[in-house]
């Protein structure tokens, strides 16, 4: 196909960020600035949904493609394309976009349009993440996406924003500078930064190791895995509710979609020299993680500690390196981005109304705000695995797949299973039953606003529990190439 | 009969320089656009004839390009600064048109440093240079910090040069010659000798562990005269370090060669380490340029791979960054008089747009961060380096660029984050906003359209 849609996804929302920005300030109103940013990215929205109709699914390899030399001597070229591994993501990221935007509308009050400026932009370096199939313009994507986010988090976030903005970039950024030299190293040797040719290259065993780790630096501090996830829960009890929903919506994902993309094609030796490593880690983060989550005293700690539960899971399913497990991980990262995004939501919404989010500061919610706790429910199940939600498949797929691994392995991802149960109910009983306290009283339901995106949310969430037939046809090809 | 040819550029400063000493007299104002006019001449002269210039000697072309090359940028550089002089002098009061002297004799030596094949004439070169730039530093001469900068680069300066002109003693004791060429039938002496010439240069460029001077000279100095050091001179002289470590195969000399990484490493960590606790802007810039001095040095090393363009990629972006980063400076003033500390920039977003963001672009590319160019001057300076096999000198690179990228972060959070407090006053030069504009868009563009720079810098080298 000629049609550039592509580079059109990557420039329309810098584009539009440069309109915004350009426009005299004093005189748009908050609400005029939305809007506008609601506008282009509902735009996004309704291009990548040509994607899907108009990718083949019958065919290997990446379409789309464009190609424009970029630096002509370091053979560096600006060359993208999507198969059915990125599509989805994409899909995922131009649909958080917009509602980001809608649910801060009356939470951002200061600085409306650097705010829509910002999340633009950070949309557009996504979006270039997934579609880059040149390992220099990914890495630049990849690490591109840290201004805009250390811009939210640091002017709009809470008390502590600085220390957990800056925690965040330079975890992130030290882990990518190791990758930075590995993806130079590979460049060097393989002389392309093309992503195909180097899968099909072979590096020596020793270097291979050596390259993986390097790799796995930069992604397991973006999942984040165990040793590594400390910044995340600073990240996303400071950031605004808008910021926490791109990051555990989307961000946490570039790490696991790096793993798919580069590290297993890359590295198959190594990936399986370091398969032990990475499921003792993710055991751990799972079990762990849940168990704190469950001491928790704070709402979005417990969500984002419960997140780094969930890319344990994630990680696990890449690392059985069978259909099944990726199938399911991925599922699981689609799944707990929808998930996890609405119950940051979920929690955004109280905090606004009532400026805590002390979980002992609530009780009896579901009196006042029933619609509320509606919502609740159907997010909390989804994340508990309930059948028919899609937080069901994806972990049933990987602990299926783990038992083809180890019988212990399936031990401690059911364990994981029944703590993340434990710990949800736990908060959705806390929050939502019990005595009503005096103060609650005056909360009010949701908004039609927020009643609008939370039905999106929970549409997606059932559609794919009940028939995740449609996510697996797109992706079942693209990941079946990428193991071998 | 020698062929003055190729002496026409020096020539034509030379004669900027007499005319300059008499019309500066009578009119300060048409001494300084006279000058402009002439630094704008010249760059087009060299840019169009410098290669014929040098056609005339047994000069391989890499170093004739390299001479053009980096005499283009000095006069180019020349042109930006003068232009930006004037306002900032006279904010001091010190608005003379000696100031205007000192830059072109500092410029004339770097030119004739460049481009000399003998040490001697390497150290004349070196000499004109340093004692303009001794009296840039002391200029304000009310003003006690000034005073103690000059003093303090003059003495520290004139031990550099003792002790190159020691090591060239020493080189010509040894082989019999002056000048700059691949040595044979040395001994340890020659070693030695040229051990001491490195050790002055690498004070000229201000690499650790000779850096001590520079982040009090940086601090006292007229702000002015600080982003003078900071960029032509020490361009020049990196150009000659550069020259020396090509053309005395320095990396076949394991002492020597061992020198150099060291010193390499310690200005990549001094430079972070110096630079994380400082609270004044103008020292936090000297320490970060000594970080960015050791990416240099590895570019240096590294030239087999991809020729001299990635050194010289390198050091045009960070002319540039530096450019637009003192402009901004420049242009910013308390209502007591120059701005010095970092906590006074707290709440720039909120009174000025275009100053902030670009700041924000400088120091996100000075950190290497993409998409911004100071990236891609890393990516291929790593890239040259790792091909070479300096593989643990670009872990340290990277790693130190990394704490490096925390007080970038922190004065971005000054501005971006933090109330406003004290308002800054806008200078309204109107020539330093063009200036910090202009170089802010090409940071940022050169990541869509990275050919015509990436191309200047190619032809001259083919």
């Amino acid at each position: 196909m000629s049609f550039p849609i592509l580079s059109l996804l990557i420039l329309t929302p810098i584009i539009g960020a440069l309109t915004l920005s350009l426009s005299s300030s004093t005189q748009l109103k908050n609400k005029t600035v939305f809007l506008s940013g609601l506008w282009i990215t509902t735009g996004e929205f309704l291009l990548s949904l040509l994607l899907p109709f108009f990718y083949d699914k019958s065919q290997n390899g990446y379409q789309f493609i464009e190609f424009h030399t970029w630096f002509d001597k370091f053979d560096i070229n600006y060359y993208v394309g999507v198969d059915g591994i990125s599509i989805p993501l994409i899909l995922l990221t131009t649909f958080l976009v917009p509602i980001c935007l809608l649910c801060s509308i009356n939470s951002i009050q200061n600085r409306a349009k650097e705010f829509v400026i910002y999340f633009l932009l950070l949309e557009s370096f996504i979006i270039g993440v997934f579609v880059s199939i040149d390992l220099v313009i990914f890495y630049v994507f990849f690490e591109a996406v840290l201004i805009p986010m250390f811009l939210i988090i640091g002017i709009w976030g809470g008390e502590n924003r600085l220390y957990a903005t800056f925690k965040f970039f330079l975890y992130t950024l030290a882990g990518s500078v190791l990758m930075l030299l590995a993806i130079i190293y590979i460049i060097s040797k393989v002389k392309s930064g093309n992503i195909e040719l180097i899968s099909d290259f072979t590096f020596d065993q020793q270097i291979e190791l050596v390259l993986f780790l390097c790799f796995f630096a930069s992604f397991a501090v973006k999942v984040p895995m165990f040793p590594f996830h400390t910044w995340l829960p600073d990240a996303h009890v400071q950031a605004p509710t808008s910021g926490s929903v791109i990051l555990a919506g989307v961000l946490l994902k570039l790490g696991a979609y790096g793993f798919i993309r580069l590290s297993l094609p890359f590295f198959e030796f190594a990936s399986i020299y370091f398969q032990p490593m990475v499921f003792a880690l993710s055991c751990v983060a799972i079990v762990y993680t849940s168990i704190v989550a469950l001491r928790q005293l704070d709402m979005k700690k417990m969500i984002a500690y419960s997140s780094v539960a969930h890319m344990g899971f994630v990680t696990i399913g890449i690392f059985t390196l069978t259909q099944d497990g990726i199938n399911g991980a991925y599922f699981q990262m689609i799944s707990h981005g929808i998930v996890s995004a609405a119950l940051f939501l979920i929690v955004g919404v109280v905090y606004e109304r009532h400026h805590t989010r002390l979980i002992s500061d609530y009780s009896g919610v579901t009196n006042v705000m029933p619609k509320y706790s509606f919502f609740f429910m159907v997010f909390m199940l989804s994340s508990v695995g309930l059948p028919g939600t899609s937080g069901f498949v994806g972990e049933f797929l990987v602990i299926m797949s783990t038992i083809s691994v180890s019988v212990y392995l399936t031990f401690f991802t059911a364990i994981g299973v029944i703590l993340g149960a434990s710990y949800m109910l736990l908060l959705y009983k806390n929050i939502n039953f019990g005595d009503l306290k005096s103060d609650i009283k005056q909360l009010t339901d949701l908004t039609n606003i927020e009643i609008f995106y939370f039905s999106c949310l929970a549409f997606l969430t059932i559609l794919l529990g009940i028939y995740p037939k449609f996510l697996f046809e797109m992706i079942n090809k693209s990941i079946s190439l990428s193991i071998i | 009969m020698v062929n003055l040819y190729q002496f026409i550029p020096e020539i034509f400063i030379l004669s900027l320089i007499l005319i300059t000493l008499f019309f500066g007299l009578l009119n300060k104002d048409r001494a300084i656009s006279l000058n402009t006019l002439g630094f704008i001449f010249l760059s087009i002269l060299l840019f169009n004839y410098g290669k014929d210039f040098y056609s005339s000697t047994q000069l391989s072309l890499n170093t004739i390009n390299l001479f053009v090359l980096s005499k283009i940028i000095l006069s180019i550089g020349s042109i930006i600064f003068i232009l930006l002089l004037k306002r900032p002098l006279k904010n001091e009061n010190l608005y003379r048109y000696e100031y205007v002297l000192f830059i072109l004799f500092a410029i004339l030596g770097s030119f004739v440093l460049i481009s000399s094949n003998n040490f001697l004439t390497a150290f004349i070169g070196l000499e004109l240079q340093s004692l303009s730039l001794y009296l840039m530093a002391a200029f304000n001469t009310k003003n006690l910090f000034s005073n103690e900068a000059g003093i303090k680069y003059f003495s520290l300066g004139a031990l550099s040069s003792g002790f190159l002109l020691f090591g060239i003693s020493m080189i010509y004791y040894d082989t019999g010659s002056f000048t700059i060429q691949n040595l044979e039938n040395f001994t340890a002496i020659s070693e030695i000798g040229l051990s001491l010439v490195l050790i002055s240069l690498f004070f000229k460029v201000s690499a650790a562990p000779f850096h001590i001077w520079t982040p009090d000279v940086y601090e006292g100095s007229p702000t002015i005269s600080t982003l003078f050091f900071a960029t032509l001179p020490k361009f020049a002289s990196l150009i000659f370090l550069f020259r020396v470590y090509q053309e005395l195969n320095i990396s076949d000399i394991k002492s020597l060669n061992y020198i150099f990484q060291m010193v390499c490493a310690i200005s990549l960590l001094v430079g972070v380490y110096g630079a994380i606790t400082q609270k004044v802007i103008k020292r936090l810039l000297a320490f970060s340029s000594i970080n960015h001095i050791g990416f240099m040095l590895l570019g240096i090393m590294s030239y087999q791979f991809m020729s001299e363009g990635t050194l010289f990629f390198y050091l045009i972006i960070y002319l540039i960054t530096t450019f637009g980063i003192f402009a901004v400076l420049l242009n910013l003033r308390t209502v007591d008089g120059e701005f010095t500390k970092i906590s006074q920039l707290n709440g720039l977003r909120f009174t000025s747009n275009s100053k902030s963001i670009s700041m924000l672009v400088f120091f996100f590319s000075l950190a290497g961060i993409p998409p911004f160019a100071g990236f891609f001057a890393k990516f291929f300076i790593l890239s040259a380096s790792i091909n070479d096999g300096f593989i643990f000198l670009s872990i340290i690179a990277v790693l130190s660029s990394v704490i490096a990228a925390f007080y970038y972060l922190t004065i971005i959070k000054n501005m971006f984050f933090n109330k406003l407090e004290i308002e800054l006053l806008d200078d309204n030069n109107k020539i330093g906003k063009v200036i910090f504009i202009t170089s802010g868009l090409i940071i940022t563009l050169f990541f869509i359209f990275p050919d015509p720079l990436i191309n200047l810098v190619d032809n001259l080298f083919k």
